[in-house]
């Protein structure tokens, strides 16, 4: 029985269509087209546009709670929709799940190419330049109300001037980023 | 003529990249050079790069997320 | 079938090739996995569970075309590339006419236009924030759906970034009522097609993303053959 599912598997393997769609990686383009569709069906469904980081921000209040802090009185969190989020907790959270979700449908299609696999950490310099770099991240996304989804892939879809500016910010950051990576992180 | 590894395991994009750019450099026509990685996006972009170049490229599942991506240096 | 465009190095690496390991079950396992979640979430929310399978989807897509934000805005300067940044400016002229349809529908029976909340002030915060941003994504190779999909892929370091871009977040939200005062809240929020009218705002969009598309390719070619 083991043997047979074992055949089984290893003949799907070989198979033209799973070589093709679910083992090759896709054209960028492919992609891009497959992302855009699902940008629009996310948003005559939800009547919002997709969004990442801003979760994050809850995340961060949800584990500071626990913590014992308390973000009641910042500014970010004072309106009435930010803190029923808050009180409703991550479970209620749709933006939060639609996050997770981006994380095991990306773990299953590298399970399903079988290409998975734990990739340590190479050298201190790593733990150090994701550290910053993810610092500066959700600062930034937090100054810019977005990241690189919310404010400018879905802000420029939107047609809204912030996502060009946005746009413009990203373009000068990845430049100052570039040359730090190189001198410091290589 | 002669193979060169280079170890890029644990790497994560650009460095294979910027790093495979460079050791080409160094190499002869007609040189091999075997660039190891496990970061999926670096076995797209680094033989894109190369085919780009015109070189000759080949990229190999030597395991579960990890290729060689061979490149022989052809002109 | 692994005979195909092979090249005179192939001689050399079939000698020590280990059996690999076929992890397709665990694949499926894991979409019975995500349908089962989704069906117990629906039994809470339609909203959550919906949210719960386009998040899963998007993670497909971007996981199989290896879509890398970061490497759209990085390479150009940094290995000459622009592949990736063509079919981001694609992505966005696509799904810039599929929103402005809807948007319009929605003008044009009289109802509230959806999505607005994504049209935000520009003010420095705008810039400033694209920067810090742009800056951290490169370092921390990935952006924040970069990071997630990489966390799903198995990568170490871009957990350790996920944990802190969410320490980042809570410090952001901490300072927000500073920028929120001093810039954010006195930036305009300018919807183009306000200035321009519908179709003008998409069709300049569309030239705007055209002119870029065609810049960046020149620029590949021209990078390409300069060194």
């Amino acid at each position: 029985m083991a043997e047979n599912k074992k055949k089984f598997f290893d003949k799907v393997k070989t198979n033209e269509y799973y070589v093709r769609w679910g083992k090759n990686p896709y054209t960028y383009v492919t992609a891009a087209i497959l992302l855009s569709l699902f940008q629009i069906v996310t948003f005559s469904v939800t009547r919002n546009p997709w969004g990442v980081s801003n979760a994050f921000a809850y995340w961060g209040a949800w584990v500071f709670e626990a913590l014992g802090g308390s973000v009641d009185k910042w500014y970010f969190f004072a309106s009435s929709g930010a803190q029923s989020i808050l009180e409703e907790g991550f479970l209620n959270h749709a933006a939060t799940w639609r996050n997770i979700g981006v994380i095991t449908g990306a773990l299953a299609a590298t399970l399903l190419a079988s290409g998975f696999k734990i990739k340590k950490i190479k050298s201190p310099k790593q733990i150090v330049a994701a550290v910053i770099g993810g610092l500066m991240m959700g600062y930034g996304a937090r100054l810019a109300l977005g990241c690189n989804i919310g404010a400018f892939y879905s802000g420029i879809s939107s047609l809204a001037l912030s996502g060009w500016v946005f746009a413009i910010g990203l373009f000068i950051g990845a430049i100052f980023g570039s040359k730090l990576l190189v001198k410091y992180f290589m | 003529m002669k193979e060169v590894m280079l170890d890029c395991y644990g790497e994560a994009c650009p460095v294979p990249l910027v790093k495979a750019q460079n050791k080409i450099k160094e190499l002869e026509v007609g040189d091999v050079l075997i660039v190891q990685i496990d970061h999926s996006c670096a076995m797209k972009n680094v033989p894109e790069w190369a085919r780009k170049e015109g070189y000759n490229v080949e990229v190999e599942e030597i395991d579960d997320g990890e290729w060689e991506v061979i490149i022989e240096k052809s002109k | 079938m692994a005979e195909q465009t092979r090249t005179a190095s192939s001689r050399r690496s079939s000698t020590r090739r280990k059996p690999k390991k076929n992890q397709i079950p665990f694949g499926l396992l894991t979409v019975a996995a995500i349908v089962l979640i989704g069906l117990w979430l629906n039994t809470r929310s339609t909203t959550i569970a919906f949210f719960w399978m386009t998040g899963n989807i998007f993670g497909y897509i971007l996981q199989k075309g290896r879509v890398c934000f970061t490497a759209s805005m990085r390479d150009p300067y940094l290995t000459g590339g622009t592949t990736l940044t063509r079919a981001i400016i694609i992505a966005l002229a696509v799904t810039t006419i599929g929103f402005t349809a809807i948007k319009y529908g929605y003008s044009v029976a009289g109802l509230p236009i959806p999505g607005m909340g994504f049209v935000q002030p520009v003010s420095i915060a705008t810039v400033l924030g694209g920067i810090i941003f742009g800056t951290g994504m490169v370092i921390a190779g990935g952006c924040a759906s970069g990071t997630l999909m990489r966390v799903g892929e198995g990568f170490i370091m871009n957990t350790i970034a996920l944990v802190f871009f969410v320490v980042g977040s809570l410090w952001g939200a901490h300072d927000f009522g500073w920028w929120s005062e001093k810039f954010i809240s006195n930036g305009p929020r300018i919807f183009l097609p306000d200035i321009f009218g519908w179709f003008g705002a998409v069709a300049l969009q569309l030239l705007v993303l055209f002119a870029l598309y065609v810049f960046a390719e020149r620029y590949e070619i021209k990078r390409g053959a300069s060194h």
